[in-house]
């Protein structure tokens, strides 16, 4: 039995309540997780002996003006840079045109390094709910992995809504590829 | 003044019994139905009541497709056997209630087999005036294992999510559980944010049930358990980066398989709730979701796309061998074994169509049970013979339940709202 993590909450997030409501609120209490997936095709994170479990800490950017973020939002809107990135059915892969609209907002973000991103990951219908979760989760951190190519990738955010917030209601190949994209959403 | 804010009460109460209630309407039976008359039990002394205690079995036993049966317009307080020949019934039930004290009832019922003049069944049981429900299910479930010789599945309990728009088209979504007949539903969480997957435990004492969930109401997804009957509460397990989803139990009720991601990786972990321990089942690059255990809690089914397209694995936890069982088709998720363990349902493409399939483990024959568009979430009774999953109907989500074989369905829908994700738990006690 190998035990690939032991997570001290107290000593590695000092406070930060991964536990919350779940533990009686005593700093003693640890999160394990033994492997038994090992002789599995490794993973992308196979190799690494431990790795640390934590919330996603967003950096913390000396907040804007409300005003100022407005402005330089509204601005990019003005712009031609898309905020939604499609996708092929069952698919992950950016096409070239999406790289080039990726680049701009990589562009934004490098000029306004008070402004976070959340990328926002989306599914159509087809298929069950819990896969689509996770292939819209694969969408939004292909979108972020070209993006931290820049060295921005902490003030990016990935959320996956899988099937449950489409835009199109639409039950045919209009509507669903409408639904199956990446949202930027500036905070 | 009273009477209006009794009427007051009465329509708060009307409304919050709205949500989340459905109707059955059967769809298909069975060639050869069984032949049965229900009779109203006899009322004896005074303070005795019925409960529509007869309407409840008749309304089981004509949902499962299985019976054709009748409620003869008067109690039948003896036993006949060359009148119901006359009247082609071949089984005949008859009970009594009489008031023992003001919450208590003697309740007593008797199968009769006609060609035989025989008693099938007799039983005799003390009951409280709020569980007349609980015991018309248990009666259904002991005229249905006395006559086709398998249990029944009518004391159990659904739960699943019904979405509806308000006035200014913003998303509702619900909660709910509900006896198996979909009666006594009950709506008592509510979101505005998208909630799915939920999952019954396997307890089966009423007070211990919990339902296993997915909820968005803060901002992402995260598995949460709610303790419907005990103390109502709520709790949030563990979340880390990234999502966590598909929930599913343990057959010990102990621990709970979900889908966590780690930096951006979908893998498989077991979540012990009296340890706080995780242990990670799959380890892969591709998505691995969708586990849910076999009935001997040995293997998992998971659904991964590390063919390329998602397929179905088994996973058996005592080897670590791990097997792909579906290769037809482009498309295959969301398996879940049915209680006997030999076979999976699951969702399986049929040119552009999602479909639930059967998929015998031991022949790995699949076989295509429902015609929708985007059928989705199957799951087996807790008899083995049905199989209840969300179907698409002209946009409006319902409940369909149709047997293994295929010669008997239903639908649970409602009027107002989209329903899905439905879940059946095992017997109650």
């Amino acid at each position: 039995m190998k035990l690939l993590i032991i997570l001290s909450l107290m000593a590695v997030l000092s406070g930060c309540s991964i536990m919350d409501k779940f533990s009686s609120g005593k700093s003693t209490k640890k999160v394990v997780i033994e492997d038994k997936g090992q002789n599995e095709i490794p993973a992308i994170i196979g190799e690494q002996s431990s790795f640390e479990w934590q919330e996603s800490q967003e950096k913390s950017v000396a907040s804007m003006p409300k005003q100022e973020k407005e402005r330089i939002l509204s601005a990019l809107e003005a712009s031609d840079v898309s905020f939604t990135l499609y996708f092929d059915f069952n698919a992950d892969e950016i096409s070239k045109d999406a790289t080039q609209e990726i680049i701009k907002h990589v562009q934004f973000m490098q000029d306004n390094p008070q402004i976070r991103l959340h990328l926002e990951g989306h599914a159509d219908a087809r298929g069950t709910r819990e896969y689509n979760l996770a292939l819209a989760e694969n969408r939004a951190l292909r979108v972020k992995e070209v993006m931290s190519l820049y060295h921005i990738a902490d003030r990016i955010k990935v959320i996956s809504y899988g099937e449950e917030k489409p835009i199109s209601k639409i039950d045919n190949e209009i509507g669903w590829q409408k639904n199956r994209r990446v949202e930027f959403v500036y905070k | 003044m009273k009477s209006k804010l009794w009427l007051a009460l009465f329509l708060i109460l009307s409304v919050g019994m709205a949500h989340g209630v459905l109707e059955v309407t059967v769809v298909k039976k069975d060639e050869n139905t069984f032949p049965i008359a229900i009779s109203k039990f006899k009322l004896i002394g005074k303070g005795a009541q019925d409960k529509d205690i007869s309407k409840i079995i008749h309304a089981n036993l004509t949902r499962s497709g299985r019976f054709n049966a009748i409620i003869p317009s008067t109690v039948v307080d003896k036993f006949n056997t060359e009148f119901w020949k006359k009247k082609n019934r071949e089984a005949v039930v008859i009970g009594s209630i009489e008031q023992e004290s003001s919450k208590i009832y003697r309740l007593s019922f008797t199968l009769f087999d006609v060609y035989n003049n025989a008693k099938l069944l007799s039983r005799s049981t003390r009951i409280h005036t709020r569980d007349f429900r609980k015991v018309a299910h248990q009666i259904s479930d002991n005229i249905y294992e006395a006559l086709l010789g398998e249990n029944g599945s009518f004391n159990t309990l659904l739960t699943y999510i019904t979405v509806k728009e308000d006035s200014k088209g913003k998303k509702i979504y619900r909660l709910n559980i509900a006896d198996a007949d979909a009666m006594n539903a009950k709506s008592r969480i509510k979101h505005s944010s998208p909630m799915l997957s939920p999952v019954w435990s396997p307890d089966r004492n009423y007070k211990d049930k919990k339902i296993a969930y997915v909820s968005f109401e803060n901002g992402r997804s995260e598995v949460f358990i709610w303790h419907p009957f005990a103390n109502k509460k709520v709790q949030r397990l563990p979340h880390f980066d990234g999502i966590a989803s598909s929930p599913s139990w343990h057959p010990n009720g102990k621990s709970l398989l979900m889908t966590m991601s780690f930096k951006g990786n979908k893998d498989i972990y077991a979540y012990n709730l009296e340890s706080n321990r995780f242990t990670r089942w799959t380890k892969h690059q591709g998505i691995d979701t969708e586990a849910s255990y076999s009935p001997d809690g040995k293997r998992i089914v998971f659904t991964s796309d590390r063919s390329g397209q998602p397929q179905i694995y088994i996973r058996d936890l005592a080897t670590n061998q791990v097997n792909r069982v579906t290769f037809s088709g482009r498309y295959n998720a969301k398996a879940t074994f049915s209680p006997d363990g030999k076979q999976l349902a699951l969702v399986h493409r049929v040119d552009s169509d999602y479909r639930i399939a059967l998929l015998n483990l031991k022949t790995s024959e699949l076989t295509v049970i429902s015609n929708g568009q985007l059928d989705e979430s199957p799951h087996f009774s807790p008899n083995g013979d049905m199989i209840i999953f969300s179907s698409n109907r002209k946009t409006k989500g319902v409940l369909s339940v149709i047997s293994v074989e295929g010669n008997r369905s239903y639908e649970l829908s409602s009027y107002n709202a989209e329903v899905r994700e439905p879940n059946w738990s095992t017997h109650l006690k």
